[in-house]
């Protein structure tokens, strides 16, 4: 397993590449001007936004800030261990964010399904037009992100190693990009209008 | 492009992820109250954008280790958070 460094105080050698980096840029960029769109279409219709507001469950959305943060927490663990070529914890505490997503899907799935239920689908006003656009969006985001996740697990638990510690950090990168996105999404969906 | 190298991080880096954990959840907590508060609507919203914004520079400096990168990364971040609250803050 190649667990060399890289100097990331140069400005092509960001923590996770620059590659990953000018994603995240992209995809901060696209739900950044999503968002505003949101905020500019509120002013239109400001009792339909804050009476569609009150209908989110913002507990849910405060519980998923946690699964993300603590997710993203075991994700910085399990890269700093990986440097330190401690592998087993470093797989340990990848098994742990890969939960962290997990348990936030399982309670977005909740969400959604009391939204279906209720009539609040894409089509009912504006706001869940957004809400279900921006939040499927980022599902999808997370979705992928654990499935990157998983294959630097398998990678891991081989002997030889077939991860190195670029595409780790790349693939933590990624992962706490989803943490990003949604720490834009909690306060503007869930509890400014 | 020739590719430096760095140092292998210690034990130290660790425990530090550990705070920035805590202070993170202590500001959702935070955000979560202040939603439900009976202050202005104004005053209710900067505060929960500014709190938003410090979680994720909080994420961004710490987990994903910005603070250890080139001057132009941070500023690009920074930035990009700070506007992002103006126009909000502005247009609402």
């Amino acid at each position: 397993m190649q667990t060399e460094q890289l100097n990331s105080k140069s400005i092509y050698y960001p923590p996770g590449g620059i590659l990953m980096w000018i994603i995240i840029f992209l995809e901060l960029f696209t739900f950044g001007m999503a968002l505003i769109a949101m905020v500019i279409n509120s002013k239109d219709e400001p009792e339909v936004f804050h009476n569609s507001r009150l209908l989110l469950n913002s507990t849910y959305g405060a519980i998923n800030t946690v699964f993300l943060l603590t997710s993203g927490f075991f994700m910085a663990q399990s890269v700093k261990y990986l440097k330190l070529k401690e592998v087993e914890k470093s797989s340990l505490f990848l098994k742990l964010t890969m939960l962290g997503g997990l348990l936030f899907l399982v309670l977005k799935s909740i969400e959604y399904y009391g939204k279906i239920q209720g009539g609040l689908t894409l089509s009912y006003n504006t706001f869940f037009s957004f809400y279900w656009m921006l939040t499927l969006f980022h599902v999808i985001h997370v979705i992928v992100g654990l499935v990157v996740l998983a294959v630097n697990f398998i990678g891991l638990k081989k002997k030889k190693g077939e991860t190195n510690l670029e595409d780790f950090e790349a693939s933590a990168a990624f992962w706490h990009m989803c943490d990003l996105i949604w720490l834009l999404l909690f306060p503007i969906i869930y509890l400014i209008f | 492009m020739k590719k430096k190298h760095t140092p292998y991080p210690s034990q130290e880096g660790i425990l530090s992820f550990l705070k920035v954990w805590i202070v993170l959840i202590v500001l959702t907590i935070c955000t979560a109250l202040i939603a439900n508060s009976t202050l202005l609507y104004s005053s209710t919203v900067l505060l929960i954008l500014i709190l938003s914004v410090v979680k994720f520079l909080g994420v961004s400096f710490y987990f994903m280790e910005l603070r250890k990168a080139h001057i132009f990364w941070k500023i690009s971040v920074f930035m990009y958070a700070l506007l992002f609250i103006v126009l909000v803050y502005v247009i609402i």
